[in-house]
């Protein structure tokens, strides 16, 4: 009893502490300043201590400037409701001391809403206008600029995908690429305005969200050139459909020359949508050259590539078979773009995971394969078969399952409980929430005989993984969900 | 859920190390696993028992705030009422908080712990606990004891000799004859109880083993004389398992021969050879695991280590320490540690068991263990009574 009144006092209590404020801005900063996402998870909150547990606030600009107007806010609240106390008091204002304490002690609740119209009008009266400038002069940049423009779109790899053909074309070009996963107008109106304008190649990722993105973005870049990287279940809650998805992404493919359009062509969802015009790219080959000889290891993948008369022998750092077809599609394209073999090599060779992705370390003796970044079903297919083809003692799967799935969600889940199963994992880790039933639903259809580890603290596990892990073991590790949906 | 008490502390040379192992390799994975309600007990240095939540946090013992503690907090006391039940007062208005235990994990080193004592009052609580069994944590806890077994099982060891204290105290000069006629320097001087290294001295002539002499009979009255071993290899191997024990890897302290592990390389310095290097990992970062040895000696020192293990009856857990001499290739049997610090995590992970796995397989044989000597029958009807 004693401890249960300790609890919810200081659920309570924090409402009342400088944190609460800073809190507010790391939920606003954690759905991306989308007030929807953002009222959703705070009324969904039960304990506002429990928020910032596993990553603090950025403090970027925007950041600040909501915290300075959320601390002003209240000032003017409590200053307001004390002047309510005092004419209640002494000027006999009727109600003013019940009034005055009901506005003190409300501004948690109200402020958290109130917050919202900050934002938006912050946004309506300094960003938008802003960044609308910014982007328009960026279209007028891009349009005049002379190297390729290489649009990479698609549900899921674009980054890797991006950061692969920066990686390999810079042996012999000079290129330029938008940075991390930043992928949005601004983003690209910012990466315009950082270019010194002799590039050879501009790589430009489209980061699309709902229906109608990747058109605008391909109004504003003027792309040369389209890779799109795969079709699969993402942001379905603004998309509704899997083939709107698709039309929205496979507009980049309508803006360019056809034969400029590179798609993956293993990504099921993606293959209605592919026209013969267009050239596709898969662990078999691309653009003419064939695959041959594949080892696949935990150090990365090694294989051949030939074309006529030519062979080249490639070693990547990167994980998985899938990894295959786009480091193909790079050679190629170097080829076609006047790299040297040597060059090609060189860059294949330099290829390396990036953070977060099929990236492997070593832990208390065993290996670990943090794919956290990976948020759809076709990385879960890679990653499981990866897990499948590697060797160990014991292989161990963890995931909490993915979000953004919209009505596909059983669906996925249960599909990817099959994935799961047949990657021969001899225990599964799965963090509880919302979809651990339907990825159970589908380890059962598969009839999943190894150890199955239900989780109710994932940042404990996490932290402790290096206790359940030793020598000989894998431990595969996909998605890591967003505070907002733990 | 079941529930486990880890006991450590305690009244020994080792109580400092017994508690970076309980919370370092017992607790914290036995958390992990979920199947657990793990309860902390902690024995003081003066033998009291305290069980609480806050005995989980290391910062409690490294601030030295445990003092605070032991004088605040009420000591826990044991009801054996066909079972084992902790009980303490909490305090308010002297209502008294207990809980059932199912399974006892020692974490206790050295006097009162790892040398039978806790196992016997464990034996006749009637409960199961990890690690070896009574008589064969009081054998291995005594060195003459081992090294006779072993003898009786034809299991090699170097040649040596024992005194008691009061056999040195009457005629020192005897035993330091007996000691010259019968053995070759080097010599090591071990007191027959302690472990951790505590007491032991190498010695190179008369002189030094007078005064190694007196250095071991400080800390018990019973010491042993042995050969060192030249061309010396050190090996240890940590095993696991009952009936059909299983060993970890054997594992080669990186050091000089001349060296050898006292407790303050072993655990107040950087390890065996630690303070040189200026290395800043637990001696157990200084070795290679699994041991580079020549030829078939990594196999023939294998086997050893599971003979000594299954003949001195050891059950649960336990560390074999043996020697080698390089030239000759001889393997001897040095002795055998019956709760390995910190359970020597860092090897079995190396032998693919994690930590998580290491602690739920050590509560496994515990309960076979227990579940089996259950079986048999310890008490039969007679009419004895009835004649008076």
């Amino acid at each position: 009893m004693k401890l249960k009144i300790k609890k919810m006092g200081d659920a309570l209590g924090i409402f009342y502490k400088p944190r609460f404020i800073i809190t507010l801005v790391y939920m606003l900063q954690n759905t991306e300043y989308e007030v929807g996402p953002y009222l959703k998870w705070f009324w969904r909150t039960q304990n506002f201590n429990n928020v910032m547990i596993r990553r603090k606030l950025d403090r970027t600009k925007v950041a600040k400037q909501l915290i300075l107007g959320l601390y002003l806010g209240v000032a003017v609240q409590i200053l307001a409701g004390l002047w309510l106390i005092y004419a209640g008091l002494w000027q006999n204002l009727a109600g003013g001391v019940y009034f005055g304490l009901a506005l003190i002690f409300s501004y948690p609740v109200v402020w958290a809403h109130l917050v919202v119209v900050q934002l938006e009008l912050g946004r309506i009266l300094l960003i938008n206008p802003k960044q609308k400038s910014l982007i328009a002069r960026s279209e007028k940049i891009f349009k005049d600029h002379k190297g390729y423009r290489v649009a990479i779109a698609g549900s899921y790899g674009k980054t890797s995908m991006k950061e692969l053909l920066l990686t390999v074309l810079s042996e012999g070009k000079k290129v330029a690429a938008t940075p991390a996963n930043k992928n949005v107008p601004v983003s690209h109106a910012e990466f315009a305005a950082s270019l010194e304008g002799d590039e050879d190649i501009l790589l430009i990722e489209y980061g699309e969200g709902k229906p109608g993105d990747v058109e605008k973005f391909v109004k504003n870049t003027h792309p040369t050139h389209g890779v799109i990287t795969g079709l699969a279940p993402a942001h379905l809650d603004h998309y509704k459909t899997l083939e709107a998805a698709g039309k929205d992404i496979f507009s980049l493919a309508r803006s360019v020359d056809a034969k400029h359009v590179f798609v993956n062509g293993e990504s099921v969802a993606a293959r209605p949508f592919i026209r013969k015009a267009y050239q596709t790219y898969t662990e078999q080959g691309a653009l003419g050259w064939k695959v041959d000889d594949v080892k696949i290891n935990i150090d990365g993948i090694r294989f051949v590539i030939k074309k006529g008369k030519k062979t080249l022998t490639l070693k990547s750092q990167l994980l998985g078979r899938h990894q295959i077809g786009p480091l193909t599609l790079a050679a190629a394209l170097g080829h076609e773009l006047g790299l040297s073999d040597e060059q090609i090599v060189a860059g294949i060779n330099r290829t390396a995971p990036f953070e977060h992705r099929m990236q492997p370390y070593q832990l208390s003796g065993g290996w670990v394969i943090d794919d956290t970044y990976n948020g759809n079903i076709e990385g879960i297919r890679a990653g499981t078969k990866l897990l499948q083809e590697l060797n160990a003692k014991r292989k161990v799967y963890v995931t909490p399952g993915l979000v953004d799935q919209g009505p596909e969600t059983k669906d996925v889940h249960s599909k990817m409980g099959e994935l799961i199963a047949a990657s021969g994992a001899d225990v599964v880790v799965l963090m509880k929430n919302s979809v651990t039933k339907y990825i159970e639903e589908g380890l059962k259809k598969s009839g999943y005989s190894g150890e199955l580890r239900i989780e109710t603290n994932p940042l404990e596990f996490y932290n402790n993984l290096g206790e359940f892990v030793a020598a000989g073991d894998i431990a595969m590790l996909q998605n890591d969900w967003p505070d907002n949906y733990a | 859920m079941e529930t486990v008490a880890v006991i450590f502390g305690g009244r020994s040379a080792e109580h400092d190390v017994s508690i970076v192992t309980a919370l370092s390799s017992i607790i914290k994975p036995l958390e992990l696993t979920r199947k657990y309600k793990v309860e902390a007990v902690y024995v003081a240095k003066d033998g009291a028992w305290y069980w609480d939540e806050k005995l989980k946090d290391i910062s409690l013992f490294s601030s030295g705030h445990i003092k605070d503690f032991i004088t605040k907090s009420h000591p826990a006391s044991v009801e054996f009422n066909g079972g084992m039940t902790l009980v303490k007062s909490s305090g308010l208005a002297g209502r008294k908080t207990s809980r059932k235990i199912d399974v006892v994990f020692p974490a206790m080193h050295g006097t009162y712990g790892e040398d039978g004592a806790l196992m016997g009052l464990l034996d006749m609580a009637g409960i199961p606990y990890v690690g070896c069994g009574v008589s064969a944590a009081a054998v291995a806890m005594d060195k003459l004891l081992a090294k006779q077994i072993a003898m009786a099982n034809d299991l090699s060891i170097t040649k040596f000799l024992a005194f008691s204290k009061s056999e040195v105290e009457r005629e020192p000069q005897k035993a330091i004859k007996e000691v010259s006629q019968g053995l070759r320097y080097p010599l090591f001087i071990k007191p027959t109880h302690l472990g951790s290294s505590i007491g032991i001295s190498r010695v190179q002539n008369e002189t030094e083993l007078r005064n190694g002499l007196e250095v071991a009979l400080h800390y018990d009255d019973r010491i042993i004389v042995e050969e060192a071993v030249s061309n010396l290899i050190e090996v240890t191997l940590p095993v696991m398992g009952n009936d059909r024990p299983v060993p970890a890897l054997l594992e080669k302290p990186l050091t000089k021969p001349e060296d050898f592990f006292d407790f303050e390389t072993k655990y107040m310095g950087q390890g065996k050879g630690g303070k040189k290097t200026g290395g800043k990992r637990g001696s157990q970062g200084y070795s290679e695991v699994p041991a580079k040895l020549p030829g078939d000696l990594y196999e023939r020192a294998e086997k050893l280590g599971l003979g000594v293990y299954a003949a001195l009856g050891c059950s649960g857990i336990a560390r074999v320490d043996m020697l080698i001499d390089s030239q000759s290739g001889v393997v001897y049997f040095n002795e055998v540690n019956p709760l390995p610090g910190s359970l020597y995590a860092h090897n079995w992970r190396a032998a693919g068991y994690s930590n998580v796995e290491l602690v739920e397989k050590l509560i496994g044989y515990a309960k076979d263990r227990f579940k089996e000597r259950q079986s048999l029958a310890t008490t039969f009807s007679t009419n004895f009574l009835q004649q008076f």
